[in-house]
Formats: structure tokens, C-alpha cells, sequence
């Protein structure tokens, strides 16, 4: 009896060890930190990086981007291939492939069922009901045929959208007011995932922090500090071509990509994604190597981890011991002015209107980007004139810098040219978020203009605890000048130059109010052209026109540091890609 | 009552004299009013804004304490934050000072009655906020007005002061010498004014003293938070924008303005500390008489 005994508590011990030995740490887990905790994990509200980055790992996308392609390429992803587009470009027939929800007690049974086109109308549909109170309509308000008019007659459920129809389980009809080239960039955003309608009405508000959707991941867990991932047993993609989605040896061949090429992903059997935003304590995380995997560095951090700056290369130490990667933002950072002020801006008396423009120019004059660059970006960020930033094909890089170069002298002159006198310089209100950052910057502006006899206490500082008040504030004609970071959201010049576009004026996009016919005009017949010569050209028009009109100082794109640890297989990318590229991760197996 | 002060000054300085720690104290805090004076007049820190030279500079002859990020003079900053602190503990202290005083005295000698119910009320619903949150509060509502910060720090130090006024003046009008005022006719309002806060003066000088260091504490935690002083320089701007240039291994900017803090806030508390042993009668002579 007791020998017995003692073999089952034995047999006992050794499953204990064995179930030990299989736990946590032989699993296959990345811990991603990124800067900021996700607003919403509900698709509708998933305008911002942080949320983006959940929700295209939970939820499928009809299109994705190519993981490393550069430059950006889409490439279908729930969709089983791209659009059918018709002639004249309004009607866009889009196929399903299969996929299937994850389990979640929403479903009849438990069990996820599969995504069909009638969820992919509803999920755009929802965007346009008031009650969802998307953060996602913009993009595509009075562009489907009946989708507004559908919302603002209330959004009846059992109504028909004309120009946005399920033909059948897995086709999709999308009709449009108008040529929409850019309609699958914004079906590659986070904002366009598709998500179960029984999810949505079971779970109400709590939507956002339980999501269920049929993307390569489900949420095990969510709180302030990290979200914790499992694979989605449902998910099914094949495996990962690397050819396929723009592998270069010699630009990829060191992060160890090779040995994945080939395997079904989800590659992780975890994935966690931790919210940290001082960029002290995120450094600390990552390189105590104990707790996250990656750490992308702001600019002012830079020196702990580069040798130089131009040609920028890291310290041997770092370069040793981490993964490393250099990309550049997909976005932009410039002042804007507000030209509805009479001050600076449109003024109805023509003299005053152009020395205005006069003097919009002189403090574009003043400002130096090359102080700006080095002193709060490390001198790693690329000053260009205008607003297309280098990483669009759009980009004209033999464009003149004439507009961002340093020049009181050329500002003094435009001033006395145009009258302006110290005591008729009116006072600016100069807006920012506060932050030491942001007042720093205003600081230097301030003495900047000095430069061209701008006296320093006719430039007052605004500070506003929050965005959101800031925001506000620019709106509201509270403030004359302004920063502005723009990311685009996908790789098309429209996105930035809508900026721009005189009928989005505040409180729309064009927080400037600029207004110029011309733009408009050309705008309008751009934005509908697929791409090509003829598009890039009138986009890089527009661009000019901004620049011609002193409507901006700028700008400036701002280079990504990202270091990550040697035994994870990724290339991380924050930018247009968001969150897609996590699927993609893969870690070293420990040594047996 | 001139009789008073003049005691007060002979007993302040014999205590200085006494204790070199006090007298000590009050050369620097002269020091820093000099310093804060030179800047009102113009003669040095005017040009605290300026970029006068490359960023993170060491010490040189040009910038005697070396520049921070932007290139800016860190003396020259330190040097213009003094007369800002200056400003907001003067001006703070002062007004809670007087309004202290004057609700304290009127609540402790009409108590128990409707004056002193409404003063108690006052203090206790307004020691009853958060001070942080109500200087937010005020912020918000003022638009960020630069007087935000200094209203927010009037509205609520005033009611410690009140609180030991109330307490002391309680006593003193039992007294005889207040008694005999009464009889001789006087209006409550002269006796309090005439003949009790004299009587307070020891409570109101510490006081003063007091809330001159809580409010330039105060003004550099807000203005570190970013919800203090707008256009111009503090040390609390300073010592924020230190905490980010220690990430880079500048330190310039941190330890200046923590020193020039450090300096003047524990010279002003020792000097309380003098004034308090040298004028309040309690600690100085358990015989205390006061005067009518």
C-alpha cells in the first residue's frame, strides 16, 4: 500500500515537472511596447496608432500592406483579391476569401462562425450611424451612393444602402458618388476592420475593450499597463511568402526573417503589447532585457544609442547586442497659419491682403529648421519644402528650398517692402500643447523672430493642457500660429493635401482655412485620378501653390530609431504598416 | 502701538545677534531681493529668452553657468526666475496676509455669532478642495489668465493665517485692556484694527514668512506640471526642463535652479524659524504681557 503510494506521488511529481517544464517559458512570446494606451479597441474608434495597432490583430481588414515593401504596397487581405473597378470607376466589386470568427459567447453556440460580405457592410454601414459615433466616416462621407443619406434618416438596420451591397456571401458592392482611387487604402486602415454584428449588440459599449473579431489574434486580457494576445485558432492565411511581401536580402537578410519564410502564422503563442509612454521608463523596460522586446527612441534619446548622426550609425555596444533599424516617419511636422485672422491671413483690402502675405512669408524667413532639426530631433530629421514628405512617390526632391531656408535678411526686406513697421506688427497668438517640449519650441520660435525685428512681447503663448483643446482652440480662431504632425494614414498625397482643400475648412481638416481656388480646382481633379504621371503632377502643383501662398512653415519628417532584441524575427514598422506586421513575428526557439 | 513695533525690532535683533543662523539667513534672502531687484530694474536677466549661445554649453566667460538646450544663458534664467518668485511669494503673501488678518480678527472677536459662523464656513469649504484641483479649476475657467495660479494660492493660504488669528484674538479680547476699550466706548472695528492685530503682529510676521515659501514652493511644482507661470521664466520651468535634459546627460539646468530654490527657501525658513523664537511671546517670555 505504501509502495503504491509512493510511486503515484512520484508519477505525480514528474507530470508536475513535465507540465513545468512546457509552461511559459518554451512558449513562443514577444512583448511589443509602444508609446501610448489604445483609446478603443472598437474599429469605429480606432483613429489613433496605439488603437490601430490592436485592432488590425484582432479584427481582418479587407486589404493590408505588403510587410516589407518600401514603398508601400497593398495587398489583399481578407479579400481574396483586389478590387474588379469599373470604367469609369465607380463601382468596385470586391471578393471575400474565407475566414471565420473567433469563439466568443456572442455566437449561436460558442462557436465563430464565417465572415461574410453582409459583415463587411455592416461594418462600413456602422460608421454612419449616429449612435456609433464613428471616429471613422470621414472617409467615405459623400462617397458611397445612399450611405449619408441612410444616416441621417436613421440609420435604419433593416434598410438598404444603394451603393453598398452584400451580392452574395462573399461579394461586395461598393458604388461611388465619384472615382475614389484611394477607396482601398482606407480598406487597409483600422478604422474599415470588420467586425460581427452579434458582438456588437451583445456587448454594447463594452465593444471596445472586448473585442471579437477574425484577425490573426484574440484579446485575452486588457488593462492600463498591456494587452495580452493568443493566436486565433480560426485564423488561416496560409503561410508566409517572403518573396511576396518584398523580401531584399541584402536590406532584410540580417534580422533572421529567412527562417520563417515558408511557416503558417501566427508565428507567437503570445503576444503581448505593453503601454508605455515615458520614454525613460520604456528604455529602462527594454534594455534591462528582462521585460519588452523592442523600444522605438525619441530623438532625445538618441545619444545613448548612436555613434554619429551623419552618416548615422549606432555604437558597436548597441549594434551588438540589438537588432537595429532606421526608418523615417511616414508623416510630417510644419507651422501652420491661420488665415482667417485679417492680421495675418485673408484681409478684403487687396494692398493689406498681399502685405499679409508679406509678412507670412518674412516669418517663414525667420524660422530656422536647421536649429529646429538639431536642437529637438538630433539634427535625424529631414527638413523639405512643402507638405509631400520624402517617403511619397509624390515627393519632388529637386524642388526649391528657398521656403525653408533660414533668411532674416530676405524677411526684413519683404517687410519694409510691404510697410510693416515694429509697432504695426500685430501681436501673434502662438498655440501649443503643453508640454516642456512644446514651450521649448515656442521659446525658440519667439527669438527666432527676432531675427527680422519681430519684437519678442507681440508673441504670446497659449498653452492647452490637452489636444483636444488645443484643437479646440485653432478652431475657434484663438490661435494665429500653430504645430502641426500630420501621419498619413496610407501612401497617397491626397491624404495630406486634403489639408488644404477650402471646403474642409475648421472645424474640418484644413485647420488653416486656407482658401484658393486654384488648389481647390485642382484638387478635385487629382484626388479622382488613379495613379500615375498626370496625378503626381498636379499633386506636386497644389504643393507649390501652399508654399507660393505662405500658408506654412515647413516642414520637417522626423527619422524612427527602433532597436529590439537579437532573438526575435521581425522588422518593425509603425507607420502606414501600423500593427499588420505582428503576425509576422516570429522568436528563436530556446536551446534544448 | 509704536511702542510695539519698536520693541519687536529690538528683540528681532537682539535674537539675530544671538543667532548667527538667523542673521545668516537674512544677508541671503537680502541677497535674493537684491537679486530680484536688479532684474525689475532692468540691469541683469532681461535677456533670459535670448539664444545667446550654443545649446548645452559648459561654463565660460560668456555664460558663466553654461546654456541649456536651446543655447538660452541658465544664469541669466535663474537670475529673471528670482524675480519671479519674488513677485508671486511677495504678492501672495501680503494679500493672504491682510485678508487673513482682517477675517480672522473679525471672526475671532465676533465669535460666537454670524460673522464667525459665515468665516468658518468659508475656511472650511475652501481647505475642503484639493488645492491642485482647484488651481486647475481656476485655470480653466480663467482661460489660463497668468493670475490663475495666483488667485488660486490667495484663495486658499489665506485661511491658515485667519485660522491662527481667530485663535488668538479669541484670547486677547477677553482680556482687560480690550474689555477697557469697550467700556470706553469703541467701535468693534477700531478695536480690532487699534488693539488686537497689533497683538497678532508675531502670528502675522511668521505667517507672512511662511506663505512667502509655500507660494514660491508651490509656484515651481505648477509650474513644473505646466499649469503655472505662462510667459515667463521660473524655476519650476527650469527644474522641468532639467528632468529632460538629464535623459541626455545635461544636468546644468536641474541643479542651478534647484540650488537657487534650495538657497532661498531654507533661508527664508530659518528666518521664520528667528522670528518666531524672537517674537512670539510664547516660546520668548512665559511672563508675556500683551499691550494695549
Amino acid at each position: 500500500m505504501f509502495i503504491r503510494q509512493t510511486r503515484a506521488l512520484i508519477c505525480l511529481l514528474l507530470l508536475l515537472a513535465v507540465a513545468c517544464g512546457s509552461g511559459p517559458d518554451e512558449e513562443a512570446v514577444y512583448r511589443h511596447a509602444i508609446d501610448g494606451l489604445p483609446g478603443s479597441l472598437d474599429p469605429a474608434h480606432a483613429g489613433d496608432v496605439y488603437s490601430s495597432t490592436l485592432v488590425v490583430n484582432i479584427f481582418d481588414t479587407l486589404y493590408r500592406y505588403r510587410y516589407l515593401a518600401r514603398p508601400y504596397e497593398l495587398a489583399p487581405n481578407l479579400a481574396a483579391d483586389f478590387p474588379d473597378v469599373s470604367e469609369d470607376g465607380r463601382v468596385v466589386t470586391i471578393r471575400l476569401g474565407e475566414a471565420r470568427f473567433a469563439d466568443d459567447p456572442a455566437f449561436a453556440d460558442g462557436r465563430g462562425r464565417p465572415v461574410t460580405a453582409s459583415d463587411v457592410v455592416y461594418s462600413l454601414r456602422r460608421h454612419f450611424d449616429p449612435a456609433t459615433r464613428s471616429q471613422g466616416a470621414w472617409l467615405w462621407r459623400d462617397r458611397i451612393v445612399g450611405l449619408d443619406a441612410w444616416g441621417l434618416a436613421g440609420a435604419d438596420p433593416q434598410a438598404d444602402v444603394a451603393g453598398l451591397q452584400a451580392l452574395d456571401d462573399r461579394t461586395v458592392r461598393i458604388e461611388l458618388t465619384r472615382p475614389y482611387p484611394q477607396l482601398v487604402n482606407t480598406l487597409a486602415m483600422a478604422l474599415s476592420a470588420i467586425v460581427p454584428p452579434e458582438a456588437v449588440a451583445q456587448y454594447g459599449r463594452e465593444f471596445s475593450v472586448r473585442p471579437v473579431g477574425s484577425g490573426p489574434f484574440r484579446l485575452l486580457s486588457l488593462d492600463e499597463s498591456r494587452a495580452v494576445l493568443a493566436p486565433n485558432p480560426h485564423f488561416d492565411r496560409g503561410t508566409l511568402d517572403l518573396a511576396a511581401e518584398g523580401f531584399d536580402p541584402a536590406r532584410h537578410g540580417h534580422y533572421g526573417l529567412e527562417a520563417l519564410d515558408g511557416r503558417r502564422y501566427p508565428f507567437l503563442d503570445r503576444l503581448e503589447v505593453h503601454f508605455i509612454a515615458e520614454p525613460a521608463s520604456r528604455w529602462n523596460s527594454f534594455f534591462s532585457g528582462r521585460d519588452v522586446d523592442n523600444v522605438m527612441l525619441p530623438p532625445d534619446q538618441a545619444v545613448r544609442v548612436l555613434e554619429s548622426t551623419r552618416p548615422l550609425s549606432f555604437r558597436p555596444g548597441i549594434e551588438r547586442d540589438f537588432h537595429t533599424h532606421v526608418g523615417q516617419e511616414t508623416g510630417l511636422v510644419f507651422y501652420g497659419f491661420n488665415m482667417a485672422n485679417p492680421r495675418i491671413g485673408y484681409h478684403e483690402d487687396p494692398e493689406r491682403d498681399r502685405a499679409n502675405r508679406a509678412l507670412r512669408c518674412a516669418l517663414r524667413d525667420a524660422f530656422d529648421w536647421d536649429a529646429r532639426n538639431r536642437v529637438f530631433y538630433q539634427g535625424l530629421g529631414e527638413v523639405f519644402p512643402g507638405v509631400l514628405p520624402p517617403f511619397l512617390t509624390e515627393h519632388e526632391p529637386a524642388l526649391a528650398t528657398d521656403s525653408i531656408e533660414h533668411d532674416p535678411a530676405q524677411g526684413r526686406r519683404r517687410l519694409a517692402d510691404h510697410g510693416w513697421s515694429t509697432e504695426a506688427l500685430p501681436e501673434l497668438a502662438y498655440g501649443f500643447e503643453s508640454s516642456v517640449e512644446r514651450r521649448q519650441m515656442f521659446e525658440q520660435f519667439r527669438a527666432q523672430l527676432g531675427a527680422i525685428g519681430y519684437p519678442p512681447d507681440k508673441v504670446r503663448s497659449a498653452g492647452f493642457a490637452s489636444f483636444g483643446e488645443y484643437h479646440r482652440a485653432i478652431i475657434n480662431d484663438q490661435i494665429d500660429v500653430f504645430l502641426i504632425g500630420w501621419t498619413l494614414a496610407y501612401p497617397d498625397a491626397q491624404y495630406v493635401l486634403q489639408l488644404f482643400f477650402g471646403p474642409n475648412a475648421a472645424p474640418g481638416a484644413n485647420l488653416f482655412n486656407y482658401a484658393n481656388a486654384d488648389f481647390d480646382a485642382i484638387f478635385g481633379r487629382a484626388e479622382s485620378l488613379p495613379p500615375g504621371p498626370e496625378r503626381t503632377e498636379l499633386y506636386r502643383e497644389l504643393n507649390r501653390l501652399v508654399i507660393d501662398d505662405c500658408v506654412i512653415i515647413g516642414s520637417l519628417t522626423r527619422t524612427r530609431l527602433h532597436l529590439w532584441q537579437p532573438r526575435v524575427r521581425m522588422l518593425p514598422d509603425r507607420e502606414v504598416l501600423g500593427g499588420f506586421f505582428l503576425r509576422f513575428v516570429g522568436v528563436q526557439e530556446p536551446p534544448a | 502701538m509704536s511702542s510695539l513695533v519698536v520693541q519687536s525690532g529690538q528683540r528681532l535683533r537682539a535674537g539675530l545677534v544671538a543667532e548667527p543662523a538667523g542673521f545668516w539667513a537674512l544677508v541671503v534672502v537680502v541677497l535674493y531681493a537684491a537679486v530680484a531687484g536688479g532684474v525689475w530694474l532692468g540691469w541683469w536677466g532681461g535677456d533670459w529668452s535670448a539664444l545667446a549661445g550654443p545649446g548645452w554649453a559648459g561654463p565660460s566667460a560668456d555664460h558663466w553657468l553654461g546654456t541649456n538646450r536651446l543655447g538660452q544663458d541658465i544664469l541669466a534664467r535663474a537670475l529673471a526666475a528670482t524675480a519671479t518668485a519674488f513677485e508671486i511669494g511677495v504678492l501672495v503673501a501680503l494679500t493672504t496676509t491682510a485678508i487673513g488678518g482682517l477675517a480672522g480678527g473679525l471672526a475671532g472677536y465676533s465669535s460666537p455669532g454670524w460673522a464667525d459662523e459665515i468665516v468658518l464656513w468659508l475656511m472650511g469649504t475652501l481647505d475642503a478642495i484639493p488645492f491642485y484641483l482647484l488651481v486647475a479649476a481656476l485655470a480653466f475657467a480663467l482661460h489660463g489668465h497668468a493670475w490663475a495660479m495666483h488667485l488660486a494660492m490667495i484663495a486658499t493660504f489665506w485661511t491658515t493665517t485667519a485660522r491662527l488669528v481667530r485663535a488668538e484674538t479669541q484670547r486677547i479680547r477677553r482680556l482687560p485692556f480690550i474689555e477697557a476699550a469697550r467700556v470706553a466706548g469703541l467701535r468693534p472695528r477700531s478695536i480690532i484694527v487699534r488693539h488686537i492685530l497689533p497683538n497678532t503682529a508675531h502670528i502675522l510676521l511668521v505667517q507672512t514668512t511662511l506663505v512667502f515659501i509655500a507660494a514660491i514652493k508651490v509656484e515651481v511644482v505648477l509650474s513644473f506640471l505646466g499649469i503655472g507661470t505662462q510667459d515667463s521664466i521660473s524655476w519650476g520651468v527650469m527644474i522641468a526642463e532639467g528632468s529632460q535634459d538629464i535623459l541626455a546627460g545635461q544636468y546644468g539646468n536641474f541643479v542651478v535652479a534647484s540650488l537657487f530654490l534650495f538657497g532661498l527657501v531654507m533661508a527664508f525658513s530659518l528666518l521664520a524659524d528667528q522670528l518666531q523664537d524672537s517674537l512670539d511671546p510664547r516660546t520668548r517670555d512665559s511672563r508675556w504681557q500683551p499691550h494695549g
